[in-house]
Protein backbone atom coordinates (compact mmCIF):
# COMPACT_ATOMS: atom_id res chain seq x y z
CA UNK A 1 0.00 0.00 0.00
CA UNK A 2 1.74 3.06 -1.39
CA UNK A 3 -0.22 4.79 1.95
CA UNK A 4 2.79 3.19 4.21
CA UNK A 5 6.18 4.40 2.85
CA UNK A 6 7.18 6.47 5.32
CA UNK A 7 9.89 8.49 3.29
CA UNK A 8 7.21 10.73 2.31
CA UNK A 9 5.36 11.20 5.19
CA UNK A 10 7.43 14.17 6.17
CA UNK A 11 6.77 16.60 3.46
CA UNK A 12 3.25 15.42 3.09
CA UNK A 13 2.60 16.08 6.97
CA UNK A 14 4.86 19.95 6.82
CA UNK A 15 2.66 20.87 3.52
CA UNK A 16 -0.48 20.07 5.61
CA UNK A 17 0.65 21.75 8.76
CA UNK A 18 1.77 24.73 6.52
CA UNK A 19 -1.63 24.81 4.80
CA UNK A 20 -4.19 24.19 7.60
CA UNK A 21 -3.01 26.55 10.50
CA UNK A 22 -1.43 29.03 8.01
CA UNK A 23 -3.21 29.73 5.16
CA UNK A 24 -6.66 28.41 6.02
CA UNK A 25 -6.07 30.15 9.26
CA UNK A 26 -5.53 33.68 7.50
CA UNK A 27 -8.34 33.45 5.28
CA UNK A 28 -11.08 32.76 7.67
CA UNK A 29 -9.80 35.37 10.53
CA UNK A 30 -10.58 37.51 7.54
CA UNK A 31 -14.37 37.00 7.54
CA UNK A 32 -15.83 39.49 8.94
CA UNK A 33 -19.50 39.25 10.62
CA UNK A 34 -21.31 42.75 11.01
CA UNK A 35 -23.67 43.07 13.86
CA UNK A 36 -27.63 43.68 13.39
CA UNK A 37 -27.98 47.35 13.07
CA UNK A 38 -28.37 49.14 16.08
CA UNK A 39 -30.74 52.04 16.06
CA UNK A 40 -29.55 55.01 17.89
CA UNK A 41 -31.13 58.20 19.02
CA UNK A 42 -30.98 61.26 16.95
CA UNK A 43 -31.15 63.61 19.18
CA UNK A 44 -27.83 65.36 19.42
CA UNK A 45 -26.30 65.86 22.76
CA UNK A 46 -25.72 69.41 24.61
CA UNK A 47 -23.26 70.83 22.83
CA UNK A 48 -20.38 71.25 25.61
CA UNK A 49 -19.73 75.41 25.86
CA UNK A 50 -15.92 76.03 25.99
CA UNK A 51 -16.12 77.13 29.62
CA UNK A 52 -17.57 73.94 30.68
CA UNK A 53 -14.66 71.98 29.56
CA UNK A 54 -12.36 73.06 32.31
CA UNK A 55 -13.10 73.11 35.89
CA UNK A 56 -12.54 76.42 37.26
CA UNK A 57 -12.42 77.15 41.19
CA UNK A 58 -14.14 80.36 40.35
CA UNK A 59 -17.55 78.80 39.22
CA UNK A 60 -17.85 75.56 41.43
CA UNK A 61 -17.79 77.01 44.60
CA UNK A 62 -20.95 79.56 43.53
CA UNK A 63 -22.56 76.25 42.59
CA UNK A 64 -22.39 74.64 45.33
CA UNK A 65 -25.70 74.02 47.79
CA UNK A 66 -25.39 76.81 50.73
CA UNK B 1 -2.85 -5.44 -11.35
CA UNK B 2 -2.33 -3.91 -7.67
CA UNK B 3 0.26 -1.99 -8.60
CA UNK B 4 -2.01 -0.55 -11.38
CA UNK B 5 -4.85 -0.47 -8.69
CA UNK B 6 -2.71 2.35 -6.00
CA UNK B 7 -1.11 3.92 -8.44
CA UNK B 8 -3.17 6.91 -7.62
CA UNK B 9 -2.32 6.79 -4.16
CA UNK B 10 1.69 7.10 -4.68
CA UNK B 11 2.56 10.90 -3.51
CA UNK B 12 2.89 12.93 -6.56
CA UNK B 13 6.40 13.78 -7.29
CA UNK B 14 7.66 15.44 -10.61
CA UNK B 15 11.35 14.76 -11.19
CA UNK B 16 12.06 15.04 -8.22
CA UNK B 17 10.26 17.43 -6.62
CA UNK B 18 7.44 17.10 -4.12
CA UNK B 19 4.80 18.53 -5.86
CA UNK B 20 2.87 17.25 -2.95
CA UNK B 21 3.07 20.48 -1.29
CA UNK B 22 1.49 22.13 -4.03
CA UNK B 23 -1.58 19.91 -4.64
CA UNK B 24 -2.70 20.38 -0.67
CA UNK B 25 -2.20 23.80 -0.96
CA UNK B 26 -4.20 24.41 -3.69
CA UNK B 27 -7.74 23.91 -2.18
CA UNK B 28 -6.84 27.33 -0.75
CA UNK B 29 -7.05 28.75 -3.76
CA UNK B 30 -10.71 28.30 -4.29
CA UNK B 31 -11.43 30.62 -1.14
CA UNK B 32 -10.49 34.10 -1.99
CA UNK B 33 -9.90 36.35 1.02
CA UNK B 34 -12.30 39.23 1.65
CA UNK B 35 -10.50 42.19 1.55
CA UNK B 36 -13.61 44.89 0.86
CA UNK B 37 -16.64 45.91 2.74
CA UNK B 38 -19.36 44.05 0.28
CA UNK B 39 -17.21 41.81 -1.44
CA UNK B 40 -18.17 39.78 -4.31
CA UNK B 41 -21.01 36.83 -4.78
CA UNK B 42 -18.16 33.97 -3.76
CA UNK B 43 -16.90 34.94 -0.87
CA UNK B 44 -20.43 36.10 0.44
CA UNK B 45 -21.63 33.07 -0.04
CA UNK B 46 -18.39 31.31 1.74
CA UNK B 47 -18.48 33.65 4.47
CA UNK B 48 -22.58 32.61 4.90
CA UNK B 49 -21.68 28.91 4.45
CA UNK B 50 -18.60 29.38 7.51
CA UNK B 51 -21.54 31.58 9.50
CA UNK B 52 -24.05 28.55 8.82
CA UNK B 53 -21.56 25.58 10.08
CA UNK B 54 -20.01 27.33 13.37
CA UNK B 55 -23.05 28.69 14.81
CA UNK B 56 -24.24 24.98 14.22
CA UNK B 57 -21.18 23.46 15.42
CA UNK B 58 -19.89 25.45 18.14
CA UNK B 59 -23.25 26.13 20.04
CA UNK B 60 -22.63 23.38 22.51
CA UNK B 61 -19.52 24.93 23.57
CA UNK B 62 -18.72 27.15 26.46
CA UNK B 63 -16.96 30.39 26.12
CA UNK B 64 -13.68 28.45 26.30
CA UNK B 65 -14.72 26.21 23.99
CA UNK B 66 -15.35 28.85 21.29
CA UNK B 67 -11.71 30.41 21.35
CA UNK B 68 -11.50 26.70 18.98
CA UNK B 69 -14.25 28.26 16.39
CA UNK B 70 -10.87 29.53 13.72
CA UNK B 71 -9.50 25.88 13.94
CA UNK B 72 -12.30 23.73 13.55
CA UNK B 73 -13.93 25.88 10.52
CA UNK B 74 -10.31 25.83 8.91
CA UNK B 75 -10.54 22.24 9.54
CA UNK B 76 -14.13 21.49 7.87
CA UNK B 77 -13.03 23.63 5.14
CA UNK B 78 -9.79 22.04 4.25
CA UNK B 79 -10.82 18.39 4.42
CA UNK B 80 -14.24 18.94 2.71
CA UNK B 81 -12.38 21.18 -0.36
CA UNK B 82 -9.64 18.27 -0.24
CA UNK B 83 -11.87 15.71 -0.20
CA UNK B 84 -14.47 17.34 -3.05
CA UNK B 85 -11.41 18.50 -5.38
CA UNK B 86 -10.34 14.49 -4.80
CA UNK B 87 -13.25 13.22 -7.04
CA UNK B 88 -12.19 15.07 -10.07
CA UNK B 89 -10.90 12.42 -12.69
CA UNK B 90 -6.70 11.62 -12.17
CA UNK B 91 -6.20 14.04 -9.40
CA UNK B 92 -4.41 13.13 -6.34
CA UNK B 93 -6.41 13.24 -2.84
CA UNK B 94 -4.30 14.59 0.15
CA UNK B 95 -6.97 13.18 2.64
CA UNK B 96 -6.41 9.50 1.24
CA UNK B 97 -2.32 9.62 2.73
CA UNK B 98 -2.66 7.62 6.45
CA UNK B 99 0.23 10.34 7.50
CA UNK B 100 -1.53 13.47 6.99
CA UNK B 101 -5.11 12.50 8.69
CA UNK B 102 -2.49 11.33 10.93
CA UNK B 103 -0.68 14.97 11.33
CA UNK B 104 -4.05 16.39 11.39
CA UNK B 105 -5.53 14.36 14.19
CA UNK B 106 -2.99 13.24 16.57
CA UNK B 107 -2.33 17.17 17.12
CA UNK B 108 -5.86 18.56 17.53
CA UNK B 109 -6.48 15.17 19.93
CA UNK B 110 -3.61 16.02 22.28
CA UNK B 111 -4.57 19.61 22.33
CA UNK B 112 -7.82 18.55 23.64
CA UNK B 113 -6.84 16.16 25.93
CA UNK B 114 -3.80 18.95 27.11
CA UNK B 115 -6.50 21.73 27.52
CA UNK B 116 -8.76 19.42 29.74
CA UNK B 117 -5.74 18.84 31.87
CA UNK B 118 -4.75 21.95 32.35
CA UNK B 119 -8.03 23.87 33.10
CA UNK B 120 -10.19 20.80 34.57
CA UNK B 121 -7.28 17.86 35.60
CA UNK B 122 -9.58 16.79 37.67
CA UNK B 123 -12.37 16.58 35.70
CA UNK B 124 -10.94 15.33 33.24
CA UNK B 125 -9.11 12.45 35.16
CA UNK B 126 -12.65 11.47 36.10
CA UNK B 127 -13.65 10.33 32.85
CA UNK B 128 -11.40 7.18 33.45
CA UNK B 129 -14.09 6.34 35.80
CA UNK B 130 -17.89 5.93 35.20
CA UNK B 131 -20.34 6.85 37.78
CA UNK B 132 -21.21 3.95 39.32
CA UNK B 133 -19.13 1.14 38.99
CA UNK B 134 -18.72 -1.75 40.67
CA UNK B 135 -15.49 -1.78 42.82
CA UNK B 136 -13.85 -5.19 41.39
CA UNK B 137 -14.51 -3.91 38.06
CA UNK B 138 -12.59 -0.58 38.81
CA UNK B 139 -9.04 -1.77 37.63
CA UNK B 140 -10.11 -3.93 34.38
CA UNK B 141 -12.57 -0.25 33.43
CA UNK B 142 -9.65 2.03 34.22
CA UNK B 143 -7.51 0.07 31.88
CA UNK B 144 -10.12 0.34 28.52
CA UNK B 145 -11.32 3.60 29.33
CA UNK B 146 -7.23 4.45 28.79
CA UNK B 147 -7.43 2.26 25.51
CA UNK B 148 -10.70 4.08 24.23
CA UNK B 149 -8.81 7.30 25.08
CA UNK B 150 -5.78 6.91 23.10
CA UNK B 151 -7.13 5.31 20.54
CA UNK B 152 -9.11 8.38 19.70
CA UNK B 153 -6.60 9.81 17.60
CA UNK B 154 -6.12 7.15 15.48
CA UNK B 155 -9.76 6.43 14.92
CA UNK B 156 -9.84 9.83 13.35
CA UNK B 157 -7.20 9.12 11.17
CA UNK B 158 -7.82 5.85 9.78
CA UNK B 159 -11.37 6.68 9.72
CA UNK B 160 -11.00 9.70 7.05
CA UNK B 161 -8.37 8.05 4.94
CA UNK B 162 -10.03 4.46 4.72
CA UNK B 163 -13.31 6.17 3.37
CA UNK B 164 -12.07 8.42 1.08
CA UNK B 165 -9.56 5.69 -0.20
CA UNK B 166 -12.06 2.60 -0.44
CA UNK B 167 -14.50 5.27 -2.38
CA UNK B 168 -11.80 6.28 -4.34
CA UNK B 169 -10.76 2.40 -5.20
CA UNK B 170 -14.86 1.18 -5.76
CA UNK B 171 -14.58 4.32 -8.37
CA UNK B 172 -11.85 2.75 -9.90
CA UNK B 173 -12.71 -1.00 -9.97
CA UNK B 174 -16.24 -0.21 -11.01
CA UNK B 175 -15.14 2.37 -14.25
CA UNK B 176 -12.76 -0.11 -15.27
CA UNK B 177 -15.55 -2.86 -15.37
CA UNK B 178 -17.67 -0.37 -17.36
CA UNK B 179 -15.06 0.00 -20.02
CA UNK B 180 -14.61 -3.82 -19.73
CA UNK B 181 -17.98 -4.66 -20.16
CA UNK B 182 -18.83 -2.17 -23.15
CA UNK B 183 -17.18 -4.35 -25.66
CA UNK B 184 -18.81 -7.32 -24.39
CA UNK B 185 -22.40 -6.57 -23.75
CA UNK B 186 -23.27 -3.06 -24.01
CA UNK B 187 -26.66 -3.55 -21.57
CA UNK B 188 -24.53 -5.04 -19.10
CA UNK B 189 -22.60 -1.84 -19.39
CA UNK B 190 -25.22 0.04 -18.88
CA UNK B 191 -25.78 -1.12 -15.59
CA UNK B 192 -22.30 -0.94 -14.63
CA UNK B 193 -22.67 2.48 -15.42
CA UNK B 194 -25.28 3.23 -13.58
CA UNK B 195 -23.70 1.61 -10.53
CA UNK B 196 -20.87 4.33 -11.20
CA UNK B 197 -23.28 7.28 -11.19
CA UNK B 198 -24.62 6.34 -7.80
CA UNK B 199 -21.52 5.71 -6.18
CA UNK B 200 -19.98 9.23 -7.38
CA UNK B 201 -23.25 10.82 -5.98
CA UNK B 202 -22.26 9.02 -2.38
CA UNK B 203 -18.85 9.92 -2.92
CA UNK B 204 -19.87 13.46 -2.94
CA UNK B 205 -21.90 13.15 0.33
CA UNK B 206 -18.75 10.92 1.95
CA UNK B 207 -16.35 13.83 0.97
CA UNK B 208 -18.83 16.36 2.99
CA UNK B 209 -20.18 13.75 5.42
CA UNK B 210 -16.49 12.82 6.33
CA UNK B 211 -15.25 16.42 7.24
CA UNK B 212 -18.26 17.23 9.28
CA UNK B 213 -17.89 13.81 11.50
CA UNK B 214 -13.90 14.43 11.75
CA UNK B 215 -14.87 18.16 12.79
CA UNK B 216 -17.64 16.75 14.88
CA UNK B 217 -15.35 15.01 16.60
CA UNK B 218 -13.13 17.08 17.34
CA UNK B 219 -15.86 19.22 18.66
CA UNK B 220 -17.08 16.97 20.96
CA UNK B 221 -13.51 15.62 22.66
CA UNK B 222 -12.88 19.53 22.80
CA UNK B 223 -16.47 19.45 24.54
CA UNK B 224 -15.57 16.76 27.15
CA UNK B 225 -12.46 18.99 27.63
CA UNK B 226 -13.37 22.80 28.21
Amino acid sequence: MPQLDTSTWSITILSMIITLFLMFQLKVSKYYFPEDPKPTLAATPKPVTPWEKKWTKIYFPLSLPL
Amino acid sequence: MNENLFSSFITPVMMGLPIVIVIVMFPSIMFPSPNRLINNRLISIQQWLVQLTSKQMLAIHNQKGQTWALMLMSLILFIGSTNLLGLLPHSFTPTTQLSLNLGMAIPLWAGTVITGFRYKTKASLAHFLPRGTPLPLIPMLIIIETISLFIQPMALAVRLTANITAGHLLIHLIGGATLALMNISAATAMVTFMILILLTILEFAVALIQAYVFTLLVSLYLHDNT
